[in-house]
C-alpha cells in the first residue's frame, strides 16, 4: 500500500515549483484597469455612468480621470464601453498600506513589479524568521463576503501554493493570531463579532482588508445592511484590492503587513 | 406556449375550487391562480398534498402603489410546471400561515415578517430571522418607503435560543467566527455527553441586503450582483437571473450561447464538487486525499481563468447571451485539461474508496430521513442523497441541457433503482458527488460541438413594466430560483432570490441528531451549504 501511495504522489510530479516558476496570471486574466489614452470629456461622463461601483471618477480641475482600485471589481464594463481608451491588463492591482494609494490616475502608469509567488514567499519567509523566530499566525474573518475571497484564501493552503512552507499558518482562534485577514463589506450583523475578534487578538496585531468589498464595500456598497468597508469598524493596516484577489497578491499583502509590523 | 401538463393542472384545480379562483393565467411555464387570502391555505394544501407538488418558494412584494397591497406568491413546482398561488393582503398587515400543512414554509414566512413586517398568523416560530436582535423594531427593508442607505441604531436585546433542559445537558455555542477559512454562522449545540440532542442554527450574519440593493440597480449591474450572491455559484446564479430577464423580454438566446452557458455551468460544478470532496477528505483526517483533490481544483481554477478571465468564473454571462466565447484553441485546452483531470480524479476516488478508515467514517454519518428531507423542501444533492429525484437540469431544461436528457428505458430503470438505494448519509453524498463530476465531464465533451451562430441576441431596450418571470439553474448545491419583476424605466421592481442553500440549511439540525459533536464538521461539509447564498 505504501508503494502505491508513493507512486500516487510521485505520479503527480512536483506541482509547486513547476507551476509557479513563471510569474502570475494567464493572458486572459481580467486584472487592473489601465488608461491607454487620456479619456475625452464625453468619455469620462460615459465611463462614470457605466462603472457599477463608482471606481472610475473624473477630476474636474485637470480634466483627468481617476480609478480607485479599492472599489474596482474588474467587471470590464468600462473597457467594453471605451475599448480604445481603457485596457484591462492581466496584472492584478497591488496591495497598499494607505487607502489613497489604491487610486490611480490617467496618464503615465506605474506597473506593479513582477515577482513570482516563490520570490514573494521567500522574502516573506526571511522576514518572518528574523522577526518572530518562527512563524506568522493568521486568523481569517469573513465579515459578509460572497465566499469568493475565501476560495482564494483557502487556495493558499493547497499543495501548490502551500503557504505553510514560508512559515505562515492559519489558526483557529484570534487569541493565537498575529494577523487578521478580513473579507466582506462588514455586514451590520457581523459588525460586533468582527470588533470582538479584533479585541481578542493580542497586540501587536495587523488587520488586512481582503478584496474590493473589504476595502470599500465593493458592489454591496454602503447600505442599511453593510458598513461599506472594514475600516469603518476596525483600523486597517493593509488593503488588498481585487474581486477576488489572486493567491500571490494575498501573499504580497502579507509581506507588506510584516514589513509594517514593529515589535512594540 | 402549449403545455399539456399545465392545462391539466389548471383544470384539476379549477374543478375543485371553481368559485374560489378569481383569475387563471399563464406565463411561459408558470400557471398563475389569483385567489382570496382566506381561501389560500386550502388551495395550497390541495396543491401540496393532492397534486404532490413541492413548495419552491414564497415571494412577497410591496405593490401598494398599484393598489394591490402586499402581494404574496406561493410557488409550487410540479414536474416542469410552476404553479403560482397569488394573494393580496389588501389593507392588512397579516396573512394566514401554511406551516401546519407545509413545514417548508416556515423560513419563508419568518423572512417575510422581517423584511415586510407582515405577520404570519398561526406560525409558532416568529423569532427574528434576517434582522438580528440588535435591529430596532419597525424596520422593514423591502417595503418601498424604506431608504436603502438608512442606518438603523443598535438596540440591546437577546435572541431567544431554544433551551434544552435536563440533567447533564450542556450547551456548546460555536461561531459566528469559526476555526477555519469558512463563512460565519452560529451553532448552538445542546449535548448530553458527546451526543447531540439539539442543534440550533443561527444564520444571516452575512446579510448584505442584496434584494433591496438590486432595486436601485440597472439590469447589467444587477447581473454582476447576482454573480456575487455566492462566489462559487456565480455561473448558476447569473444564468438564472439572465433567464428571468430573457423571458420577460421574450427573447431566445443563440444556440452557441446556450452551449457555452452549459459548459461553464458544468465547469463550475466540477471545481466545486472536487473542492467539497477534498474538504470531506480533510474532515475525515485523510489529508493525502485532500491534497490530491486540491491540486485538481487548482488546475480547474486555472482552466477557468484562461477561459473566462476569472478563477471563479465571474463575468461569463450577459443578458441575452454570454460574454466569453470558447474558441477552437480553448476547446482543445478544455479537452486536454479535462482528460488529464478525469484520469487523475478516477485514480483519487478509487484510492479514497479503497481506504476502509475513510469509508467507515462516512458510512451512517449525518443520515437524513427521507420524510424529513421531503418535508423541509430540500433540493439538489441533499434531496438526491435520500432518493428524492429532482434536478433542474432535467426537470426544467435550460441552456442546452435538453440535449443531454437522452436515457434509454434500461438506464431510466437503473437510475430509479439507484435512487431507491440511497441512504441519506455522508457516504451517499460522497458517491453522488463523484458520479456527478463524471457526468459533468461527459456533458462538457458533448457540448463542445458549438454552433456557428452569435454569442448574443439583442434584447429590447425597454422592457414592459410589471412583467415578471422565474429563472432557474441547477448549481452544484441544487436548484437556484430567481424571480424578477421589472419596474418602470427598465428598473428592477422586485428581485427575489432563493438559492439551494436556503432550502437545505434546516436539514443540518436534523442530520446531526444521531451523531456526536466531532461529526459535525464532516456532516456540514458533506452537505456543502453556502452562508452567503442563504443570507443574501
Amino acid at each position: 500500500m505504501i508503494k502505491a501511495s508513493r507512486k500516487g504522489i510521485v505520479g503527480n510530479g512536483i506541482e509547486t515549483i513547476k507551476n509557479l516558476a513563471n510569474p502570475l496570471s494567464s493572458k486572459n486574466y481580467r486584472g487592473s484597469v489601465i488608461f491607454a489614452v487620456e479619456p475625452t470629456n464625453d468619455q469620462r461622463k460615459t465611463l462614470e455612468d457605466i462603472c457599477p461601483t463608482k471606481a472610475l471618477f473624473s477630476i474636474k480641475e485637470n480634466n483627468a480621470m481617476g480609478l480607485d482600485n479599492g472599489k474596482c471589481i474588474t467587471c470590464g464594463y468600462c473597457s467594453e464601453a471605451a475599448s480604445k481608451t481603457i485596457e484591462i491588463s492581466n496584472k492584478p492591482a497591488i496591495p497598499v498600506n494607505v487607502k489613497s494609494q489604491m487610486i490611480g490616475y490617467s496618464g503615465p502608469q506605474t506597473l506593479s513589479s513582477e515577482k513570482s509567488y516563490e520570490q514573494i514567499g521567500n522574502a516573506l519567509k526571511e522576514k518572518i524568521q528574523k522577526m518572530f523566530g518562527r512563524s506568522l499566525a493568521i486568523r481569517q474573518v469573513d465579515a459578509g463576503s460572497c465566499n469568493g475571497c475565501e476560495i482564494e484564501i483557502a487556495a493558499l493552503n493547497n499543495p501548490i501554493y502551500d503557504i505553510e512552507r514560508f512559515g505562515i499558518h492559519f489558526v483557529a482562534s484570534p487569541r493565537h493570531a498575529d494577523v487578521l485577514l478580513v473579507t466582506g463589506p462588514a455586514s451590520r450583523n457581523m459588525e460586533i463579532a468582527l470588533l470582538r475578534t479584533y479585541e481578542a487578538t493580542p497586540g501587536p496585531k495587523i488587520v488586512i482588508a481582503v478584496g474590493a468589498c473589504a476595502c470599500s464595500g465593493g458592489i454591496f456598497g454602503d447600505t442599511y445592511a453593510t458598513t461599506g468597508g472594514i475600516d469603518k469598524v476596525v483600523p486597517v493596516d493593509v488593503y488588498i484590492p481585487g474581486c477576488p484577489p489572486r493567491p500571490e497578491i494575498l501573499l504580497q499583502g502579507l509581506l507588506l503587513a510584516v514589513n509594517k509590523m514593529k515589535l512594540e | 406556449m402549449n403545455n399539456a401538463n399545465l392545462e391539466n393542472y389548471a383544470k384539476e384545480i379549477a374543478a375543485k375550487f371553481s368559485n374560489k379562483i378569481a383569475k387563471v393565467s399563464q406565463n411561459n411555464d408558470e400557471l398563475h391562480l389569483n385567489v382570496k387570502l382566506d381561501d389560500m391555505p386550502k388551495i395550497c394544501d390541495y396543491i401540496y398534498k393532492n397534486l404532490n407538488a413541492r413548495l419552491a418558494t414564497i415571494i412577497c412584494s410591496d405593490e401598494r402603489k398599484n393598489a394591490a397591497g402586499f402581494v404574496i406568491r406561493y410557488v409550487f413546482e410540479k414536474g416542469d410546471v410552476f404553479i403560482f398561488v397569488i394573494v393580496s393582503t389588501g389593507q392588512g398587515f397579516s396573512f394566514p400561515s401554511i406551516v401546519s400543512h407545509i413545514p417548508a414554509a416556515t423560513l419563508y414566512e419568518r423572512e417575510i415578517k422581517d423584511m415586510f413586517g407582515l405577520i404570519p398568523v398561526g406560525n409558532p416560530d416568529v423569532r427574528p430571522l434576517v434582522l438580528h436582535e440588535h435591529w430596532p423594531d419597525g424596520i422593514f427593508p423591502l417595503r418601498k418607503e424604506f431608504e436603502l442607505e438608512t442606518k438603523a441604531k443598535r438596540q440591546d436585546k437577546e435572541y431567544p435560543f431554544l433551551r434544552v433542559q435536563g440533567e447533564g445537558i450542556c450547551e456548546i455555542p460555536v461561531g459566528p467566527v469559526h476555526a477555519g477559512i469558512i463563512e460565519p454562522g452560529h451553532f448552538r449545540f445542546s449535548v448530553l455527553g458527546e451526543n447531540i440532542v439539539n442543534l440550533e442554527t443561527r444564520l444571516f450574519y452575512t446579510h448584505k441586503g442584496i434584494e433591496k440593493l438590486a432595486e436601485s440597480m440597472r439590469l447589467d449591474e444587477a447581473l454582476l450582483l447576482s454573480e456575487r450572491i455566492s462566489g462559487d455559484e456565480s455561473v448558476a446564479n447569473s444564468s438564472a437571473f439572465c433567464q428571468a430577464i430573457e423571458k420577460i423580454a421574450r427573447v431566445e438566446i443563440p444556440r452557441r450561447a446556450k452551449k457555452i452557458r452549459t459548459v461553464f455551468g458544468e465547469l463550475e460544478r466540477i471545481y466545486n464538487h472536487v473542492g467539497t470532496l477534498a474538504g470531506m477528505s480533510t474532515d475525515t483526517s485523510f489529508p493525502f486525499g485532500a491534497a490530491r483533490l486540491n491540486i485538481l481544483k487548482e488546475r480547474l481554477m486555472r482552466l477557468n481563468e484562461s477561459l473566462s478571465g476569472s478563477r471563479i468564473l465571474f463575468g461569463v454571462n450577459r443578458i441575452g447571451g454570454v460574454r466569453c466565447d470558447i474558441t477552437d484553441e480553448n476547446k482543445k485546452l478544455i479537452l486536454e485539461t479535462l482528460s488529464e483531470i478525469s484520469d487523475d480524479f478516477g485514480k483519487v476516488t478509487l484510492l479514497l474508496k479503497s481506504k476502509s478508515s475513510f469509508m467507515d467514517r462516512l458510512r451512517g454519518t449525518g443520515a437524513i430521513p427521507k420524510k424529513i428531507a421531503y418535508d423541509l423542501g430540500t433540493v439538489g444533492i441533499v434531496a438526491r442523497c435520500v432518493g428524492i429525484d429532482i434536478d433542474a437540469r432535467r426537470d426544467h431544461p435550460y441552456g442546452s441541457y435538453y440535449l443531454h436528457n437522452h436515457k434509454t428505458p434500461q438506464e431510466l430503470i437503473q437510475h430509479q433503482i439507484e435512487m431507491e438505494k440511497r441512504t441519506g448519509d455522508a457516504l451517499a453524498r460522497f458517491e453522488i458527488r463523484v458520479d456527478e463530476v463524471q457526468d459533468s465531464f461527459e456533458i462538457i465533451r458533448e457540448s463542445l460541438d458549438l454552433e456557428n451562430d452569435s454569442l448574443l441576441t439583442s434584447v429590447p431596450e425597454h422592457l414592459e413594466p410589471f412583467r415578471s418571470s422565474l429563472g432557474w439553474a441547477e448549481s452544484h448545491r441544487g436548484q437556484t430560483l430567481h424571480w424578477v419583476m421589472i419596474g418602470e424605466n427598465n428598473s428592477i421592481f422586485r428581485y427575489k432570490i432563493r438559492t439551494a442553500s436556503f432550502c437545505n440549511w434546516p436539514v443540518v439540525g436534523q442530520a446531526v441528531l444521531n451523531d456526536i459533536v466531532p461529526d459535525f464538521p464532516l456532516v456540514n461539509k458533506s452537505l456543502d451549504l453556502s452562508y452567503s447564498g442563504n443570507d443574501l
